[in-house]
């Protein structure tokens, strides 16, 4: 088990390695530079050239290249060439809202992925089995902003139910952050009327990545469900008189859950990029619409910065997903 | 079940605590925008929102009166301007302040020019060009020396780049990246880039106080996302900017009211004339009597854009209705001697950026190409740059035609014409016009101070810009306000400061 993640981890070097090297290469590839776009077309030739010196784009690509790694193995993802702030500042302050938007998404769509999967695969062929499958083909052809808009539309314009942008209501928000996760926070600080705000502007936005990422989930529940279903222990505990109830969920659904691990392990990569679309939909301060805006600004340290970070957050999941896999089923061996 | 009953009660008791020592909705307005904030240092901010957001919370020596575009004495007593026009004298108002507790004295306003020429950011030109030293006399009064007489100078002190800053907070040879030292009405307390700016009032301020304690400026993406927002009422003001249909749909929306404004804002095409087939200034009026701007108004902005033909705004003096109107035949006519037919089309790229100036800009490029290739004999190719990519492209010469837009420094027509026009200033503009009698016109208008005298100037540059159309005015933008109708305050102003200071729920 140890040479295992031991192993894993040094396998996760150099594919951060890989997506470190091509962020940085494409960005300087492509037409646009950084300098005049933070200082604009009046800027005098001496300023480019000051700018460039303190941003280091004077030098050749392959030394900033050979600086930006060993800034980077030593934890310094730089500053923000546009507010002049530590990258890693920047990221920490909006990664828990989007580490708390992911995580409801990702109970909406593990949620609705157990219950239509389970019946589904227990209405074999009946109409509910073939709800399912139509759901999850329909769901999974919509494109998350899409289906965003529409549920602002629905529940936020027409029925005035639910905010459809941002975090929290002008001055609602905890007292302190302990954790950054709204929801953990503000009960900490024992201030409901800031839980019940947080939540209401959590619903639309992880309904909307949640319900487009389930129908993976419906299908991998489903087939896996349909597997134990058929297997010789549920004939056995049916032999033994277990209740069609504790057969569904103690024997079959408790067996089929290894693999869904897996995937939600995947998925929640998947998910990150999801909330990509999801926060500039719904204006969700996240990592996400940071990007999204400092792409604009060029603004490399930025840009490169959470790049990086995703990919490093999507490694670790990764890793932990297949060491809790070892450690659940007994079967698995490294 | 009783305990579940215990529990709800607690829960509602706690809630309803809380929710006492909360704020009444009276206490902020919420504003939504599009627009991002880039730098707050005066020194450094030059686009429109950083500016307006600087309009809010610093003030300067002049102030325009809300709602005119009337100079009065702000931060200033009183000043005098020498016979030669090269001196001038400034008497502050004693026992100013800044919201941390500096004094605001000559002092703060010689550092705080210094430093703007200094650290050579973008506005500083406005500055540096015409602006020799600043003396100090005592702590109240100080003299500015100008490099030449500059008739719009006093409207420069006006704009936010002749702002005030800490001496004692912002360092004198380098960008400050922290919060604003207030001066003016309202003071920033918390700002969130691309997400939220909250102003509260200023205790310091020496002037009228805000109206509402707290304003909350709400960021959003795109005008869909503010649209949405304001629909579900989570903004009480949407200022900058709903798409033209979004808009002219929210007019017909009883639960809105809406405010429309005149704008100093201009849209143009430019032409870089060193790039061929642009230097030939007939190929440029040719294009000039091809575009429709009619067209451009009603169909891609619903009427609410005026169609312009010079670069001086409707509205402002010197203002002279010159450039061809549309006469699609005369374009035809004059591609037509210069050798184009429909089997030798002249070919040609129009550039746009897709998101800087809203999402209506491709339809802008789409229908200026439409109207080209109308008169049959022009290929026009239409291509597009990311704003950062747009920039770099102009001011390397990649782009021979492409759309720009401008927001005045300073409301005076000058800042129409020189930035645009004069050899030195015209390549920041891309265009790399130059002309000796223009330059010469130019510095005419600057060194005199009668009105008269400078809109006759003026009038003979614009006359030169029917035949040589280095730009062809596209049209002037207009100011567009929604809000609930509860929120009073709103104030259309022909400067287009925006002043949060004025809002109030009712």
């Amino acid at each position: 088990m140890k040479t295992y993640i031991i192993t894993r981890v040094l396998l996760a070097v150099p594919m951060v390695l890989i997506i470190l090297t091509i962020i940085f290469f494409v960005l300087r590839i492509l037409p646009g530079n950084p300098v005049m776009a933070l200082l604009g077309p009046k800027a005098p030739p001496q300023v480019i050239k000051a700018m460039e010196h303190e941003m280091g784009l004077d030098k050749p690509i392959i030394v900033q290249y050979w600086d930006y790694l060993k800034d980077i193995a030593k934890g310094d993802f730089g500053n923000s060439a546009y507010t002049g702030v530590p990258v890693i500042q920047e990221l920490m302050q909006k990664f828990p809202a989007t580490l708390e938007l992911t995580i409801f998404a990702m109970i909406v769509a593990v949620s609705i992925g157990i219950f239509f999967g389970t019946y589904g695969a227990y209405h074999f062929g009946k109409t509910l089995d073939v709800a399912a499958r139509v759901y999850s083909i329909f769901v999974y052809s919509f494109p998350v902003f899409w289906f965003g808009i529409m549920l602002q539309l629905i529940f936020g314009v027409w029925l005035h139910w639910l905010p459809v942008s941002g975090r929290s209501s002008p001055f609602m928000i905890p007292n302190h952050i302990y954790t950054g996760l709204y929801v953990i926070d503000s009960i900490l600080n024992l201030q409901w009327d800031v839980l019940l705000d947080t939540v209401e502007h959590l619903v639309l936005p992880s309904v909307a990545l949640g319900v487009v990422i389930s129908s993976i989930f419906v299908r991998m529940v489903r087939s896996n469900v349909l597997l134990s279903l058929s297997s010789q222990y549920v004939v056995a505990a049916r032999a033994r008189g277990a209740s069609e109830k504790k057969v569904l969920f103690k024997h079959a659904l408790k067996n089929a859950m290894a693999p869904i691990l897996t995937i939600m392990g995947l998925e929640f990569a998947l998910l990150l990029a999801g909330a990509v679309l999801t926060e500039t939909t719904f204006s969700w301060p996240g990592i996400g619409s940071y990007l999204v805006t400092r792409i604009s600004y060029r603004d490399f340290p930025a840009i490169q910065g959470t790049i990086v970070f995703f990919a490093l957050f999507v490694a670790i999941v990764s890793i932990l997903v297949d060491i809790i896999n070892a450690w659940v089923d007994p079967r698995v061996r490294y | 079940m009783k305990k579940y009953a215990i529990f709800a009660v607690t829960l509602i008791l706690l809630v309803s605590a809380v929710s006492m020592f909360a704020m009444s909705a009276k206490d902020y307005v919420i504003v939504g925008t599009t627009d991002k904030v880039t730098s707050l240092d005066p020194a450094k901010a030059y686009e429109y929102f950083s500016d307006n957001i600087l309009q809010n919370v610093m003030t300067g020596l002049v102030e325009y009166i809300p709602g005119t575009t009337k100079l009065v004495p702000a931060l200033a007593k009183s000043w005098e301007i020498s016979p030669d026009g090269l001196t001038y004298t400034f008497h502050l108002k004693s026992g100013l302040k800044f919201s941390n507790g500096d004094p605001i004295n000559a002092q703060a306003f010689k550092f705080s020019i210094d430093r703007v020429i200094r650290l050579k950011q973008n506005p500083s030109f406005l500055l540096a060009d015409v602006v020799k030293d600043v003396k100090v006399i005592d702590d109240l009064d100080f003299e500015i020396h100008l490099k030449y007489p500059f008739a719009p100078f006093i409207n420069i002190l006006a704009f936010t780049v002749s702002y005030p800053v800490d001496p004692k907070v912002y360092p004198a040879d380098k960008v400050y990246n922290g919060l604003p030292v207030a001066s003016g009405p309202y003071m920033i307390t918390k700002l969130v880039r691309g997400q939220e700016v909250e102003l509260r009032r200023n205790p310091n301020y020496y002037g009228k106080p805000a109206k509402t304690p707290i304003i909350l400026l709400k960021i959003y993406r795109a005008a869909n996302n503010l649209y949405m927002a304001l629909l579900n009422g989570e903004v009480d003001v949407a200022y900058r900017t709903l798409l033209p249909q979004q808009f002219a749909q929210i007019e017909n929306n009883p639960k809105f009211k809406v405010y429309v404004g005149k704008s100093p804002f201009i849209r143009e095409v430019v032409f870089d004339v060193n790039v061929k087939p642009f230097d030939n200034p007939r190929v440029r009026e040719a294009i000039s009597y091809a575009i429709n701007r009619k067209q451009i108004s009603t169909e891609i902005f619903k009427s609410q854009v005026v169609p312009l033909y010079t670069l001086i705004p409707d509205g402002m003096w010197g203002h002279k209705n010159v450039m061809p109107k549309y006469d699609p035949q005369k374009a035809i006519e004059i591609l037509k001697s210069l050798g184009y037919s429909k089997s030798n089309p002249l070919k040609i790229s129009l550039w746009y950026t897709p998101s800087h100036y809203g999402s209506t800009e491709s339809d802008l490029a789409l229908t200026i190409k439409n109207n080209l290739e109308a008169t049959g004999l022009v290929k026009c190719e239409v291509k597009y740059a990311e704003w950062a990519t747009y920039i770099d492209y102009w001011t390397k010469g990649v782009m021979g035609m492409f759309l720009l837009g401008w927001y005045p420094d300073y409301f005076d027509p000058d800042d129409y014409m020189w930035p645009f026009l004069e050899s030195k200033a015209s390549p920041s503009m891309g265009s790399y016009y130059s002309n000796k009698t223009v330059d010469q016109l130019l510095l005419d208008a600057r060194l005199l101070s009668d009105v008269p005298g400078r809109t006759a100037l003026y009038s003979a540059v614009q006359d030169i810009m029917v035949k040589e159309a280095p730009y062809v005015p596209l049209f002037q933008g207009e100011q567009q306000v929604v809000a609930k109708p509860e929120v009073g305050g709103i104030l259309m102003d022909p400067v287009q400061i925006f002043r949060y200071y004025l809002l109030y729920k009712k």
